[in-house]
């Protein structure tokens, strides 16, 4: 049985998974509202949180599946990339757990764990295939062969995330933060076509992407627009179709190029209903199988560290005790 | 009681082993921003000198600053699983409490960045404060201690008496921490300072 504790971000999460990849438990103590009033995550102010919510996760998620902390056979982590002091709070949590126990540790990336949200029971997904993870940091397409950490990136942002453009477009539309979720339910009484966005880096070369342009198209616009609901869902449900058709088409791409016959989606944007009605429709035109990742698991959690954790080297005690985070991969 | 306590506040990370007023052993980890990361291999092998398994533990003591913000908080969380994963107690005590153990010191005094130190004692309530605002403040002949005090010597000194940089005085040994039973608390940080985010005037509208 694996514990693991996910504190890369805003999200202080553990959780347990058994060694046949079952779920047990995973309990997620989100600080969104803690952000919403600084219009984004505070580095010192999410590291302040995670110290205090920590063990009290741990706590939880044991006892959500009825175990003893004697029963758990090693401790995973995320040690990156992510918010460096954030990560500490969670590795030095982590390290001491295990060494209490001399147990080993498991030390996870952060990105292998969103692909390994599609590796848990009951209905696993095997690799290979193509992965699109679109989340708040991170949107890149991989293309991944085995459960291991490695994955051969194709395509990636050149400037902000998916998920970032998403909360920054609620931002722009006073929906404040995080506004994702916000976004799409505002977006279902507008019209999609309302406004004519430019899907960032059509007809280029490549398979990477961008959305920084987009955000300034929509900053402009809602200066031009004023500021009357009607106008704010078109340019809402606009906005997001325009964000959905950048990360489809290159996705869609990417698979024309690799040559997979799966795609998996993964990561918080993952979530989006639009993204994954327009996959869905377009897979099947392909003949492409698609995996999305069940919608509990796509924004950060532990659920998926300790999935990913099943396929890493496990680190015996005493080699961990001095394990450093890393920020950027 | 065997105790282990520990201190990552400041760059120098300490650890101590404890039973009943003896010290079976003890750590004191140099370098700035990586002391506290190797807090578990030194607190690893002071168990193997003294001979001692993390079940035998009794309590856990550890340092609540203040210090770096991160430093801190390694040493916190680091405790706090400790005496999870064991089932013992864990009790908070203040670095500069531990270093005003220290002989004859009146004023303890930790680099706070920024061109402050955070300083305790001779009247002096837990504050961040400039050193020149705090020389002004003490009595002549007041003995200064702590890498603060090492820091800003030059600022400090004429009005305090400072020990060599190399003296073990500047150290938040963690055998004070493990002694000041009577200042044992829960083990929650000092950070003094709120973060930066609440300091600043209000975010822009959107970026």
């Amino acid at each position: 049985m694996i514990l693991a504790i996910e504190s890369s971000c805003d999200e202080t999460a553990a959780a347990l998974v058994d060694d046949g990849g079952r779920l047990l438990s995973s309990v997620v103590a989100s600080q969104a509202d803690l952000h919403a009033r600084y219009g984004g995550v505070v580095p010192e102010v999410a590291s302040r949180r995670h110290l205090e919510l920590c063990v009290p996760v741990v706590e939880r998620a044991l006892e959500d599946a009825g175990v003893g902390f004697d029963r758990v056979d090693a401790v995973a982590v995320t040690e990156g990339p992510g918010l460096i002091g954030a990560l500490l709070v969670g590795l030095a949590t982590a390290k001491a757990l295990a060494f209490a126990r001399r147990l080993p540790l498991i030390p996870v990336g952060h990105l292998h764990g969103h692909v390994a949200s599609l590796y848990l029971e009951p209905e696993p997904v095997a690799p290979p295939f193509l992965v699109l993870l679109a989340s708040g940091g991170h949107t890149l397409l991989a293309e991944v062969d085995d459960h291991g950490p490695g994955m051969r990136v194709v395509g990636q942002t050149l400037d902000d995330a998916a998920g970032e453009a998403f909360d920054q477009g609620a931002r722009l539309l006073g929906l404040g933060y995080p506004g994702g979720a916000a976004l799409e339910r505002l977006a279902r009484d507008g019209d999609d076509h309302a406004h004519e966005f430019a899907v960032a880096m059509a007809g280029r070369e490549g398979l990477d992407l961008s959305f920084s342009g987009l955000k300034t198209a929509l900053r402009t616009a809602v200066l031009a627009a004023g500021g009357d609901d009607a106008g704010r869902a078109d340019l809402a449900a606009s906005y997001q179709r325009a964000l959905v058709r950048s990360l489809v088409s290159r996705t869609m791409r990417a698979l024309e190029v690799t040559g997979r016959d799966t795609l998996a989606v993964v990561g918080g944007v993952a979530a989006n209903g639009v993204l994954r009605a327009a996959l869905e429709q377009e897979c099947a035109r392909a003949g492409v199988r698609l995996a999305l990742a069940p919608l509990a698991l796509c924004s950060d959690n532990a659920a998926m560290i300790a999935s990913a954790a099943r396929f890493c080297a496990a680190l015996p005690y005493p080699e961990y005790l001095a394990r450093d985070a890393y920020a950027t991969a | 009681m065997l105790l282990l306590s520990l201190d990552t506040a400041t760059d120098t990370a300490t650890a101590c082993l404890w039973r009943d007023g003896d010290v079976l052993a003890e750590s004191a980890t140099a370098g700035r921003s990586t002391a506290a990361q190797h807090l578990l291999d030194d607190v690893d092998h002071l168990m193997r000198t003294a001979a001692v398994e993390p079940s035998q533990l009794d309590a856990i003591v550890v340092g609540t600053g203040p210090g770096t913000f991160t430093g801190l908080r390694i040493g916190l969380a680091s405790a706090r699983a400790l005496g999870f994963a064991l089932s013992v107690p864990v009790h908070g005590v203040g670095t500069l409490d531990a270093l005003l153990c220290g002989d004859s010191v009146d004023v303890a005094c930790i680099d706070a960045r920024r061109g402050e130190v955070f300083c305790k004692g001779a009247g002096i309530d837990l504050c961040a404060i400039a050193p020149a605002h705090l020389a002004e403040l003490i009595a002549p002949g007041t003995s200064l201690a702590g890498d603060g005090a090492v820091r800003y010597r030059e600022l400090l000194e004429p009005a305090a008496v400072i020990a060599p940089d190399a003296s073990p005085l500047h150290t938040p040994w963690a055998r004070h921490h493990a002694s000041l039973s009577k200042l044992w608390a829960a083990p929650e940080p000092l950070y003094v300072r709120a973060p930066d985010a609440d300091r600043s005037p209000p975010a822009r509208a959107a970026s």
